[in-house]
Protein backbone atom coordinates (compact mmCIF):
# COMPACT_ATOMS: atom_id res chain seq x y z
CA UNK A 1 0.00 0.00 0.00
CA UNK A 2 1.78 3.65 -0.98
CA UNK A 3 0.31 5.42 1.96
CA UNK A 4 0.94 2.35 4.57
CA UNK A 5 2.96 4.15 7.50
CA UNK A 6 4.84 2.55 9.92
CA UNK A 7 3.12 0.98 12.61
CA UNK A 8 4.48 -0.41 15.54
CA UNK A 9 5.22 -3.92 15.37
CA UNK A 10 2.42 -5.18 17.64
CA UNK A 11 -0.17 -2.63 15.40
CA UNK A 12 0.87 -3.87 12.10
CA UNK A 13 0.76 -7.64 13.54
CA UNK A 14 -2.27 -7.37 14.50
CA UNK A 15 -3.40 -6.19 11.30
CA UNK A 16 -1.86 -9.02 9.29
CA UNK A 17 -3.09 -11.24 12.08
CA UNK A 18 -7.00 -10.27 11.02
CA UNK A 19 -5.95 -10.52 7.31
CA UNK A 20 -5.29 -14.10 7.84
CA UNK A 21 -8.09 -14.70 10.19
CA UNK A 22 -10.36 -13.29 7.69
CA UNK A 23 -8.63 -15.47 4.71
CA UNK A 24 -9.31 -18.28 6.67
CA UNK A 25 -12.57 -18.00 7.91
CA UNK A 26 -14.07 -17.24 4.42
CA UNK A 27 -11.78 -20.28 2.68
CA UNK A 28 -13.20 -22.65 5.61
CA UNK A 29 -16.77 -21.45 5.04
CA UNK A 30 -16.81 -21.95 1.19
CA UNK A 31 -14.59 -25.17 1.18
CA UNK A 32 -16.91 -27.02 3.68
CA UNK A 33 -19.86 -25.73 2.13
CA UNK A 34 -18.95 -27.40 -1.30
CA UNK A 35 -17.78 -30.02 0.02
CA UNK A 36 -20.74 -30.56 1.77
CA UNK A 37 -23.09 -30.48 -1.48
CA UNK A 38 -20.53 -32.69 -3.52
CA UNK A 39 -21.09 -35.29 -0.52
CA UNK A 40 -25.06 -34.86 -0.91
CA UNK A 41 -24.48 -36.77 -4.90
CA UNK A 42 -25.93 -39.78 -4.75
CA UNK A 43 -23.25 -42.46 -6.36
CA UNK A 44 -23.22 -46.02 -7.66
CA UNK A 45 -21.90 -48.02 -5.11
CA UNK A 46 -18.48 -48.52 -3.83
CA UNK A 47 -16.75 -50.67 -2.01
CA UNK A 48 -18.29 -50.03 1.55
CA UNK A 49 -22.14 -50.85 1.54
CA UNK A 50 -24.65 -48.26 0.83
CA UNK A 51 -25.62 -48.31 4.44
CA UNK A 52 -22.06 -47.82 5.54
CA UNK A 53 -21.61 -44.76 2.75
CA UNK A 54 -24.56 -43.24 4.16
CA UNK A 55 -23.57 -43.18 7.64
CA UNK A 56 -20.11 -41.75 6.88
CA UNK A 57 -21.55 -39.38 4.58
CA UNK A 58 -23.55 -38.33 7.49
CA UNK A 59 -20.83 -38.04 10.03
CA UNK A 60 -18.61 -35.93 7.56
CA UNK A 61 -21.65 -33.77 6.91
CA UNK A 62 -22.43 -32.78 10.55
CA UNK A 63 -18.45 -32.11 10.82
CA UNK A 64 -18.44 -29.48 8.05
CA UNK A 65 -21.82 -28.12 9.21
CA UNK A 66 -19.90 -27.33 12.11
CA UNK A 67 -17.04 -26.00 10.48
CA UNK A 68 -19.15 -23.58 8.69
CA UNK A 69 -20.44 -22.45 11.95
CA UNK A 70 -17.05 -22.44 13.47
CA UNK A 71 -16.09 -19.73 11.35
CA UNK A 72 -18.92 -17.63 11.31
CA UNK A 73 -18.32 -17.48 14.80
CA UNK A 74 -14.88 -16.37 14.12
CA UNK A 75 -15.84 -14.07 11.89
CA UNK A 76 -18.32 -12.46 14.09
CA UNK A 77 -15.62 -12.21 16.62
CA UNK A 78 -13.11 -10.45 14.24
CA UNK A 79 -16.08 -7.67 13.68
CA UNK A 80 -16.01 -7.01 17.59
CA UNK A 81 -12.49 -6.98 17.44
CA UNK A 82 -12.23 -4.79 14.44
CA UNK A 83 -15.09 -2.55 15.89
CA UNK A 84 -13.01 -2.13 19.11
CA UNK A 85 -9.66 -1.19 17.26
CA UNK A 86 -11.74 1.24 15.06
CA UNK A 87 -12.94 2.78 18.19
CA UNK A 88 -9.59 3.45 19.99
CA UNK A 89 -7.40 3.96 16.58
CA UNK A 90 -9.64 5.72 14.55
CA UNK A 91 -7.92 9.13 14.95
CA UNK A 92 -10.13 11.19 12.50
CA UNK A 93 -13.51 10.27 14.00
CA UNK A 94 -12.03 10.61 17.27
CA UNK A 95 -11.26 14.06 16.59
CA UNK A 96 -14.49 14.91 15.04
CA UNK A 97 -16.30 12.96 18.19
CA UNK A 98 -14.12 15.61 20.19
CA UNK A 99 -14.70 18.45 18.78
CA UNK A 100 -18.98 17.81 18.33
CA UNK A 101 -18.98 17.23 21.63
CA UNK A 102 -16.58 20.22 23.02
CA UNK A 103 -18.90 22.89 20.71
CA UNK A 104 -22.00 21.18 22.12
CA UNK A 105 -20.60 21.86 25.83
CA UNK A 106 -19.12 25.56 24.93
CA UNK A 107 -22.51 26.37 23.22
CA UNK A 108 -24.46 25.40 26.58
CA UNK A 109 -21.95 27.41 28.85
CA UNK A 110 -22.85 30.29 26.34
CA UNK A 111 -26.39 30.04 26.71
CA UNK A 112 -26.05 29.52 30.75
CA UNK A 113 -23.83 33.02 31.18
CA UNK A 114 -26.47 34.51 28.97
CA UNK A 115 -29.31 33.97 31.06
CA UNK A 116 -27.68 34.58 34.06
CA UNK A 117 -26.14 38.08 32.67
CA UNK A 118 -29.98 38.82 31.58
CA UNK A 119 -31.42 37.67 34.83
CA UNK A 120 -28.91 39.90 36.74
CA UNK A 121 -29.93 43.30 34.72
CA UNK A 122 -33.40 42.53 35.81
CA UNK A 123 -32.81 41.85 39.46
CA UNK A 124 -30.07 44.62 39.12
CA UNK A 125 -33.58 46.81 37.86
CA UNK A 126 -35.10 45.63 40.41
CA UNK A 127 -33.13 45.85 43.16
CA UNK A 128 -33.00 49.88 42.58
CA UNK A 129 -36.52 50.21 42.66
CA UNK A 130 -36.26 48.74 45.75
CA UNK A 131 -33.74 50.86 47.11
CA UNK A 132 -35.14 54.13 45.50
CA UNK A 133 -38.23 53.16 47.76
CA UNK A 134 -36.64 52.12 51.05
CA UNK A 135 -34.04 55.04 51.30
CA UNK A 136 -36.64 57.30 50.46
CA UNK A 137 -39.09 56.33 53.14
CA UNK A 138 -39.39 58.12 56.79
CA UNK A 139 -37.93 55.02 58.51
CA UNK A 140 -35.07 54.63 56.89
CA UNK A 141 -32.94 56.56 59.01
CA UNK A 142 -34.65 55.40 62.36
CA UNK A 143 -34.02 52.20 62.83
CA UNK A 144 -31.00 50.13 62.81
CA UNK A 145 -29.60 46.21 62.72
CA UNK A 146 -26.95 44.94 64.48
CA UNK A 147 -25.24 43.09 61.02
CA UNK A 148 -26.59 39.49 62.16
CA UNK A 149 -30.04 40.09 62.48
CA UNK A 150 -30.09 41.50 59.07
CA UNK A 151 -33.36 39.28 57.27
CA UNK A 152 -31.48 40.49 53.73
CA UNK A 153 -28.43 37.18 52.17
CA UNK A 154 -25.62 38.38 52.04
CA UNK A 155 -25.47 38.48 48.10
CA UNK A 156 -27.76 41.29 48.52
CA UNK A 157 -25.17 43.18 49.38
CA UNK A 158 -22.49 42.18 46.73
CA UNK A 159 -21.67 44.99 44.39
CA UNK A 160 -22.19 42.37 41.48
CA UNK A 161 -25.54 42.49 41.52
CA UNK A 162 -25.87 45.52 41.65
CA UNK A 163 -23.57 49.21 41.68
CA UNK A 164 -26.32 50.96 44.24
CA UNK A 165 -26.68 48.61 46.92
CA UNK A 166 -24.88 49.99 50.18
CA UNK A 167 -22.67 47.19 52.32
CA UNK A 168 -24.76 48.36 55.43
CA UNK A 169 -27.61 46.37 56.29
CA UNK A 170 -31.60 47.21 56.13
CA UNK A 171 -33.22 47.93 59.12
CA UNK A 172 -36.58 46.43 60.14
CA UNK A 173 -39.49 48.51 59.00
CA UNK A 174 -42.56 49.22 56.92
CA UNK A 175 -39.61 49.14 54.11
CA UNK A 176 -39.79 45.21 53.87
CA UNK A 177 -43.10 44.93 53.23
CA UNK A 178 -42.91 47.60 50.42
CA UNK A 179 -39.72 46.14 49.46
CA UNK A 180 -41.92 42.52 49.58
CA UNK A 181 -44.58 44.60 47.18
CA UNK A 182 -42.39 46.58 44.46
CA UNK A 183 -41.15 42.42 43.84
CA UNK A 184 -43.86 40.65 43.20
CA UNK A 185 -45.56 44.03 41.53
CA UNK A 186 -42.94 44.10 38.96
CA UNK A 187 -42.74 39.90 38.51
CA UNK A 188 -46.49 40.62 38.01
CA UNK A 189 -46.22 43.01 35.45
CA UNK A 190 -43.89 41.75 33.21
CA UNK A 191 -45.80 38.72 32.86
CA UNK A 192 -49.07 39.92 32.88
CA UNK A 193 -50.47 37.76 35.89
CA UNK A 194 -50.50 38.68 39.36
CA UNK A 195 -51.52 35.68 41.09
CA UNK A 196 -49.92 32.96 43.12
CA UNK A 197 -46.38 35.02 44.04
CA UNK A 198 -44.53 32.12 44.95
CA UNK A 199 -45.57 30.29 41.86
CA UNK A 200 -44.48 33.41 39.69
CA UNK A 201 -41.62 33.84 41.43
CA UNK A 202 -40.29 30.40 40.90
CA UNK A 203 -41.46 30.16 37.39
CA UNK A 204 -38.78 33.07 36.70
CA UNK A 205 -35.99 31.64 38.46
CA UNK A 206 -36.93 28.33 36.62
CA UNK A 207 -36.55 29.71 33.20
CA UNK A 208 -37.74 27.56 30.05
CA UNK B 1 -26.01 10.09 18.66
CA UNK B 2 -26.49 12.12 15.18
CA UNK B 3 -23.53 13.84 15.45
CA UNK B 4 -21.34 11.67 15.79
CA UNK B 5 -21.57 10.63 12.02
CA UNK B 6 -17.97 9.32 10.78
CA UNK B 7 -17.71 7.41 13.82
CA UNK B 8 -21.40 6.08 13.66
CA UNK B 9 -21.16 5.24 9.78
CA UNK B 10 -17.71 2.94 10.09
CA UNK B 11 -18.93 0.78 12.90
CA UNK B 12 -22.79 0.82 11.54
CA UNK B 13 -21.10 -0.55 8.25
CA UNK B 14 -19.50 -3.60 10.76
CA UNK B 15 -22.92 -4.05 12.26
CA UNK B 16 -24.31 -4.41 8.83
CA UNK B 17 -21.17 -7.24 8.16
CA UNK B 18 -22.31 -8.97 11.23
CA UNK B 19 -26.09 -9.57 9.50
CA UNK B 20 -24.66 -10.26 6.61
CA UNK B 21 -22.65 -13.12 8.32
CA UNK B 22 -25.33 -14.51 10.18
CA UNK B 23 -27.56 -14.23 6.26
CA UNK B 24 -24.92 -16.26 5.25
CA UNK B 25 -25.08 -19.29 7.74
CA UNK B 26 -28.91 -19.15 7.22
CA UNK B 27 -28.43 -19.46 3.31
CA UNK B 28 -26.17 -22.31 3.69
CA UNK B 29 -28.51 -23.84 6.08
CA UNK B 30 -31.96 -23.51 3.45
CA UNK B 31 -29.03 -25.01 0.51
CA UNK B 32 -28.64 -27.77 2.68
CA UNK B 33 -32.37 -28.71 3.64
CA UNK B 34 -33.30 -28.13 0.08
CA UNK B 35 -30.88 -31.20 -1.24
CA UNK B 36 -32.14 -32.97 1.79
CA UNK B 37 -35.30 -33.12 0.67
CA UNK B 38 -36.80 -35.85 -1.97
CA UNK B 39 -38.13 -33.48 -4.52
CA UNK B 40 -36.21 -30.26 -4.43
CA UNK B 41 -37.33 -26.76 -5.95
CA UNK B 42 -33.97 -25.87 -8.16
CA UNK B 43 -34.78 -22.23 -8.48
CA UNK B 44 -34.62 -21.81 -4.94
CA UNK B 45 -31.49 -24.11 -4.63
CA UNK B 46 -30.10 -21.61 -7.21
CA UNK B 47 -31.10 -18.74 -5.65
CA UNK B 48 -30.01 -19.13 -2.46
CA UNK B 49 -26.57 -20.82 -3.28
CA UNK B 50 -25.95 -17.39 -5.14
CA UNK B 51 -27.21 -15.38 -2.36
CA UNK B 52 -24.70 -17.48 -0.21
CA UNK B 53 -21.66 -16.91 -2.33
CA UNK B 54 -22.45 -12.84 -3.08
CA UNK B 55 -22.42 -12.57 0.22
CA UNK B 56 -19.58 -14.17 1.22
CA UNK B 57 -17.72 -12.42 -1.37
CA UNK B 58 -19.57 -8.90 -0.39
CA UNK B 59 -18.05 -9.65 3.93
CA UNK B 60 -15.00 -10.30 2.31
CA UNK B 61 -14.28 -7.08 0.45
CA UNK B 62 -16.20 -4.99 3.22
CA UNK B 63 -13.50 -6.13 6.04
CA UNK B 64 -10.90 -6.35 3.68
CA UNK B 65 -11.79 -2.60 3.01
CA UNK B 66 -12.11 -2.08 6.67
CA UNK B 67 -8.63 -3.59 7.75
CA UNK B 68 -7.23 -1.50 5.00
CA UNK B 69 -8.23 1.84 6.11
CA UNK B 70 -7.23 1.33 9.29
CA UNK B 71 -3.97 0.31 8.36
CA UNK B 72 -3.93 4.09 7.05
CA UNK B 73 -5.17 5.59 9.77
CA UNK B 74 -3.86 3.90 12.78
CA UNK B 75 -0.51 5.32 14.21
CA UNK B 76 0.05 3.02 16.93
CA UNK B 77 0.06 5.94 19.79
CA UNK B 78 -2.97 6.53 21.87
CA UNK B 79 -5.64 9.22 21.28
CA UNK B 80 -4.43 11.98 24.17
CA UNK B 81 -7.53 14.32 23.22
CA UNK B 82 -9.99 15.04 25.03
CA UNK B 83 -13.23 17.09 25.83
CA UNK B 84 -12.48 17.50 29.17
CA UNK B 85 -11.86 21.16 29.87
CA UNK B 86 -15.35 22.37 27.94
CA UNK B 87 -16.99 19.76 29.82
CA UNK B 88 -15.54 21.21 33.00
CA UNK B 89 -16.69 24.92 31.84
CA UNK B 90 -20.30 23.85 30.78
CA UNK B 91 -20.27 22.08 34.70
CA UNK B 92 -19.36 25.27 36.11
CA UNK B 93 -21.30 27.43 34.22
CA UNK B 94 -24.28 25.06 35.92
CA UNK B 95 -22.96 25.37 38.92
CA UNK B 96 -23.60 29.32 38.43
CA UNK B 97 -27.06 28.92 37.63
CA UNK B 98 -27.58 26.92 40.11
CA UNK B 99 -26.10 29.04 42.75
CA UNK B 100 -27.93 31.66 41.33
CA UNK B 101 -31.09 29.79 41.37
CA UNK B 102 -30.42 29.12 45.09
CA UNK B 103 -30.02 32.98 46.31
CA UNK B 104 -33.18 34.13 44.42
CA UNK B 105 -35.02 31.17 46.10
CA UNK B 106 -33.66 33.19 50.04
CA UNK B 107 -34.68 36.74 48.59
CA UNK B 108 -37.94 35.57 47.57
CA UNK B 109 -38.68 33.42 50.98
CA UNK B 110 -37.14 36.67 53.34
CA UNK B 111 -39.66 38.81 51.08
CA UNK B 112 -42.40 36.44 51.80
CA UNK B 113 -41.14 36.82 55.06
CA UNK B 114 -41.56 40.19 55.44
CA UNK B 115 -44.66 40.43 54.01
CA UNK B 116 -46.44 37.84 56.82
CA UNK B 117 -45.12 39.63 59.26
Amino acid sequence: MAQQRALPQSKETLLQSYNKRLKDDIKSIMDNFTEIIKTAKIEDETQVSRATQGEQDNYEMHVRAANIVRAGESLMKLVSDLKQFLILNDFPSVNEAIDQRSQQLRALQEECDRKLVALRDEVSIDLYELEEEYYSSSKADADSWAPEQSPWPEHLMDRQFTATIRPEPFPPCRGMEIIGRLVWRRLSLENGVPQDRGALLWAELSGP
Amino acid sequence: MATYSLANERLRALEDIEREIGAILQNAGTVILELSKEKTNERLLDRQAAAFTASVQHVEAELSAQIRYLTQVATGQPHEGSSYSSRKDCQMALKRVDYARLKLGDVARTCEQMLEN
